[in-house]
């Protein structure tokens, strides 16, 4: 249940710092990082009580002043349905029932994702990929100790069983994620993101980012979550396929 | 998501009200830290990291101390217009901060407490056609409608002044600059321009060659409000409708409101299930938010992942993709364009020409395609940059070029008089021989 955004049609990306050159064998294995991680922001126990989740929040486009609200929801196994309604710009949706990943926009009409991009997607909608991460990436790695805003951090390779590597940052001392850095894969081409995780606060048993910082195409922008409810009723139709996407797949 | 804005700043400067009050210490030292941020951001943020080979420290050495002795405002902005102006591409601007203060909102309607709006105008579209500046359409319902007057109507003097020195002066400066037309017709609109509620005298010369003098009162420019971020505010508007039973015709002012503009385009494209064809009407369009092309386009392509063009970043490139509709308009397409037609008009029109889905009438378009976007610095001014670089899927740069009409077809006084529209009657004409 990490605080992504690749799934609204963005994606993740670092700008390296200097490594701190630490012989392979002095560093953790990358499995016993994610653990940690997973232990510091509530325990494998905490995450599987949980089936769905709903968010609500903010998000700011930097200086270009635009403003959107964003509400998300994720469930088990693999199911998404994101909004976001940008001041100016109307409505933009995207998600997958577990088998069509999709966005549909005014701007740029009803997509079907596909290739590498529906992987990333999926890997995204997967709801335990948190504490079972085996089941979306086929390595993960620990290469290097590097500095985040001041904090060492464990920098970690991990790669998907589908598509490139993304390179996260924990917190040496708290094993808290800080940054993520990937290649977005879109049909726009592939744009290289990185996105800076902040503000963890304890939402029932999880500890959780509430503000997340993206840099993008030379442009960056915010997200803040606002409100979280953890296992609600979510109708079923919320996941359901839009008629414009279900017109694309009868084409 | 692609916010980028493909608008040219000229659209937004042409009647800024004048704030010639000398500087205090803190708007000087704001001034300052504007002047600072203009410069870094073209520095960081140009998609050509050698800024064309501008020498941009010198820039910067050559102007600071004249931006530290600047005493207005409009000193202060003329010297950072100046810096970037040595980029010699459009897209660099700065918009006074007080198109934000000044422009009524669209709650104005309610009554009470309206600020006054400079973008008043008496209702009147023109267009310079060999140095003579003409009128090409009338609002209905506007005081220019109520007075009588007609297209084809030549604008002489405004308020006593003279017209044909100020566009002889443009025509001088620009004449091979693809820019000429947008310029002349910024030119020629600029003085009719004014307070809501205002009056203007404008000096015509009508169909029959007789002189007419008209007091016009200005009043609000047709549309609603649109507001996106840090943009000024800009009015917006959108029609569609059939031209013939089996043409469809769809305008719109600029590359705003996206949902409204996709909604009006849905309703046509539905209508015009038997239609011959369809025209996209962009003439004086400015642009506006760039990836609205690739949502347009995709009402009219049957295979979708082809691509306008490319957006060249300094860290990436983006391709701009058209998605298909589910159920597009496969009919003969035909897009108009002329002079003032700019930024994504041209992405979208040279699109839609390179894919061979298009035919284009009319005349050659601005040549003002660079992606931007739009921020207000510590001033208060807004500042808009462009940050990359479009080049079309043909492999054409745009930016300086503009796109060249398949067929073009030039207003004249005598058309316009005779309440014709040569550029949509050529249209309507090849879509008559495209019939099956």
């Amino acid at each position: 249940m990490k605080l992504t955004v690749t799934k609204i049609g963005l994606a993740l990306l670092l700008a390296a710092p200097a490594a701190r050159l630490l012989a392979a064998d002095e560093l953790p294995k990358a499995e016993t990082i994610l653990d940690k991680y997973v232990e510091a922001t509530g325990g494998k126990a905490a995450y599987d009580k949980l089936h769905n989740i709903v968010t609500t929040g903010s998000m700011s486009f930097g200086a270009m002043g635009i403003k959107a609200t964003v509400s998300s929801y994720h469930a088990v196994p693999n199911k998404t349905y994101t909004e976001i309604n940008i001041e100016g710009m109307g409505k933009i949706q995207d998600g997958t029932d577990g088998t069509v990943a999709w966005s549909l926009s005014a701007m740029q009409g009803p997509h079907i994702k596909d290739g590498e991009e529906k992987a990333q997607a999926m890997r995204e909608a997967d709801f335990r990929a948190e504490t079972d991460w085996k089941r979306e990436y086929k390595e993960v790695k620990t290469e290097a100790v590097e500095t985040v805003d001041g904090k060492d951090c464990y920098k970690v390779i991990m790669t998907p069983n589908t598509g490139s590597p993304a390179t996260r940052y924990y917190d040496k001392q708290t094993f808290l994620l800080v940054k993520v850095a990937m290649t977005a894969k879109t049909p726009m081409g592939d744009i290289p993101v990185e996105s800076v995780l902040e503000d963890y606060r304890k939402e029932g048993d999880i500890l959780m980012p509430h503000k997340t910082t993206l840099k993008q195409g030379g442009q960056e922008f915010s997200i803040t979550i606002d409100t979280v409810k953890y296992n609600v009723d979510i109708p079923p139709e919320t996941f359901a396929l839009p008629a414009e996407i279900q017109a694309l797949l009868k084409k | 998501m692609s916010f980028r804005i493909a608008l040219t700043v000229g659209v937004l400067v042409c009647c800024a009200a004048a704030a010639d009050k000398p500087l205090t210490e803190a708007q000087r030292r704001l001034n300052i830290e504007s002047f600072e941020h203009v410069w870094t951001t073209v520095r960081d943020r140009h998609w050509d990291p050698k800024l064309n080979g501008v020498d941009w420290q010198g820039v910067h050495d050559e102007l600071r101390p004249r931006i530290e002795k600047a005493k207005t405002m409009t000193e202060a902005r003329a010297i950072m217009s100046d810096m970037l102006a040595r980029l010699k591409e459009t897209h660099f601007g700065i918009a006074p901060a007080d198109l934000y203060d000044d422009m009524g909102s669209d709650d104005d309607d309610a009554g009470g407490g309206a600020k006054p709006s400079h973008e008043g105008n008496p209702g009147i579209t023109l267009r310079v056609i060999d140095g003579h500046a003409l009128v090409t359409a009338v609002d209905g319902h506007s005081p220019a409608a109520g007075a009588g007057v007609k297209p084809g109507w030549e604008v002489l003097r405004v308020d006593g002044k003279d017209l044909s020195k100020r566009l002889k002066r443009v025509r001088g400066e620009f004449a091979s600059s693809t820019l000429l037309d947008l310029l002349e017709e910024r030119s020629a609109s600029g003085p009719l321009t004014g307070d809501v509620g205002s009056s203007v005298k404008v000096a015509f010369l009508d169909g029959a060659g007789h002189a007419s003098d008209l007091t016009l009162e200005r009043i609000r420019p047709r549309g609603v409000l649109a507001r996106l971020g840090n943009l000024p505010p800009l009015y917006f508007w959108v029609e569609a409708r059939k031209v013939r039973p089996d043409v469809g015709y769809v305008r719109f002012n600029i590359f705003f409101q996206p949902d409204d503009i996709i909604k009006s385009v849905r309703e046509m494209v539905a209508a015009c299930g038997d239609c011959n064809g369809m025209v996209i009407d962009l003439r004086g369009n400015p642009g506006g938010i760039a990836g609205l092309a690739m949502g347009l386009a995709g009402w009219f392509v049957d295979k979708g992942g082809q691509q306008l063009g490319t957006m060249y970043l300094r860290e990436s490139n983006l391709k701009f993709v058209v998605f298909a509709r589910p159920q597009p308009f496969r009919g003969p397409l035909a897009i108009l364009v002329d002079g003032c037609s700019a930024s994504t008009s041209e992405i979208f029109a040279e699109g839609m020409k390179d894919m061979d889905r298009a035919r284009i009438f009319g005349t050659r378009t601005a040549g003002a395609a660079l992606p931007s976007v739009f921020e207000r610095l510590p001033n208060g001014d807004g500042f808009q940059y462009a940050i990359a670089n479009y080049i079309s899927l043909s492999g054409k740069p745009l930016e300086g070029i503009g796109v060249i009409p398949d067929q073009e077809v030039r207003l004249t006084r005598q058309a316009l008089a005779a309440g014709q529209d040569p550029v949509l009657d050529a249209a309507v004409a090849w879509i008559e021989t495209q019939k099956k």
